[in-house]
């Protein structure tokens, strides 16, 4: 048996020939983007499978996507995943085999579908869904009370971001008095899921120490064009965020489905200038509580004056009767005293009178001059009456008083 | 005076008088006073009538 010996290129050829006579169609496949680079405007991929436990390649294959192709492939990939192909992605392409005498063997990439990705994602997502479900910490965050004084706001985002400075703008604009403190952290790429446990870490320390005191964190990433977002969707940073005891709003902005950080938190908003908006409708409504109270309080005690101006009203228009009736009264009173006093006093000055007069008779009848009228006569010592003849010695002068005239005399 | 201090008087001085226990001397010093008192009082009892209805006019 004659062994022919092949150059290497036409070994290669031959194989080249085989697979162009033999596999001439286009193929979809699905797999594992393990690596992906882009070079001169051109892509370059790795292809795996993975045994069903996911650890070891059971399959590798090179796949190459040439610039004409991937610049239109690459903005409809971004569009319709929010996301740039990266390496962990589960993809679906459509490809036809090529062999190169120099270059070897490479898949070549005509299209790519990117629902296959997108259901993917959801698949993971749900698959942290349910871990978290069965942890019991997936709704923990919508069990927290946000503060009605929400005001000091622990933000967690990149420091150059322009959603952070609208962030803090919107909140200094506002009539309250906010108070932030930013944990940068990277919002992009792979190290999304370290940094953003890192800043919550910080927060939570700062938490425990009481100081300062945090009322609720804000994670917001900085807008700007599609991103990959796919790092928000890991069980370790939904973890992290589920069970963190502050109540954290999440403002990462995406346009389609919400991401499994979203889900989680305590209120999701789409954009950073949104997150400031609600922080600020928060305390508006807070306010809103306080002024009702306010207008109740007021409408209660404007009640209770009327209430209270109408018992007095109530009282006033009887005061006058009651009063008059008073007056009547007293005056009635008045002139029973009044009607009293005249009678009293006339029949007081009449008594007198009477007695005067009786007196008067008395004294008319017991006037010496009558006695004397009829022949009686009285005897006067020293200007006393004399009733016996001893109380006089003798040769002492005496007066006798006669009707007519006076006789001296002395006592013999 | 209170108008209940004029009238209480009042009511002695007439209580007294009708006992008889007023001299003559005393009588029309004690009738002039009584005359007095109740002229007070009958003032103080409109004067108050007229305040009441000033005040109840304003509020």
């Amino acid at each position: 048996m004659t062994t022919t010996t092949y150059s290497l290129y036409e070994l290669n050829s031959l194989v080249r020939q085989t697979i162009e006579e033999t596999m001439y169609h286009e193929y979809w496949v699905e797999a594992e983007l393990s690596e992906c680079r882009t070079n001169r405007g051109h892509c370059y991929m790795e292809l795996i499978q993975k045994d069903e436990q996911g650890n070891t390649p059971i399959a590798r294959a090179q796949a190459r996507c040439w610039q004409n192709t991937w610049s239109l492939l690459e903005p409809y990939f971004e569009q319709a995943t929010g996301q740039k192909l990266h390496a962990g992605l589960k993809i679906r392409l459509k490809v036809y085999p090529q062999f190169h005498e120099a270059y070897g063997f490479s898949w070549i990439v005509t299209n790519i579908d990117p629902t296959f990705t997108l259901g993917d994602m959801a698949r993971r997502r749900q698959e942290i869904i349910r871990q978290l479900k069965e942890e019991g910490v997936f709704d923990l965050q919508k069990g927290l009370e946000m503060s009605p004084f929400c005001l000091n706001i622990a933000v967690i985002s990149s420091q150059t971001a322009a959603g952070y400075g609208d962030f803090v703008n919107q909140l200094a604009d506002s009539p309250y008095n906010f108070s932030t403190r930013l944990f940068p952290a990277t919002m992009q790429g792979e190290q999304i899921e370290q940094s953003i446990i890192s800043a919550l870490n910080q927060i939570y320390e700062a938490y425990e120490a009481q100081e300062p005191l945090f009322d609720c964190v804000v994670i917001i990433r900085g807008g700007g064009a599609t991103a990959d977002l796919s790092g928000f969707d890991t069980l370790a940073l939904a973890e992290n965020v589920a069970q963190f005891p502050l109540p954290i709003i999440t403002g990462i902005g995406h346009d389609r489905d919400e991401s499994v950080l979203d889900m989680v938190s305590h209120t999701r908003v789409k954009t950073p200038t949104a997150a400031a908006q609600y922080l600020i409708e928060n305390l508006d409504a807070t306010m809103q509580r306080i002024d009702t109270c306010l207008d109740r309080i007021m409408l209660y005690a404007k009640g209770k004056m009327e209430t209270e101006q109408l018992r007095l009203a109530r009282f006033a228009e009887r005061i006058p009767a009651l009063f008059s009736l008073v007056k009547v009264k007293q005056d009635a009173l008045l002139d029973t005293l009044s009607a009293r006093l005249s009678p009293v006093v006339n029949l007081t000055i009449e008594k007198q009178r009477h007695q005067l007069q009786l007196l008067e008779q008395r004294a008319k009848a017991l006037d010496p001059a009558l006695l004397l009228k009829r022949g009686y006569s009285m005897t006067l010592c020293q200007g006393r009456i004399l009733r016996h003849a001893d109380s006089v010695k003798p040769g002492t002068e005496i007066e006798t008083r006669l009707e007519q005239g006076t006789i001296i005399s002395i006592v013999k | 005076m209170t108008y209940e201090e004029s009238l209480k008087q009042l009511e002695d001085i007439v209580r007294k008088m009708e006992a008889g226990e007023y001299s003559i001397d005393e009588l029309a010093e004690k009738l002039t006073l009584a005359q007095q008192l109740i002229s007070q009082c009958r003032d103080k009892l409109n004067r108050t009538d007229t305040e009441i209805k000033k005040i109840l006019e304003k509020s």
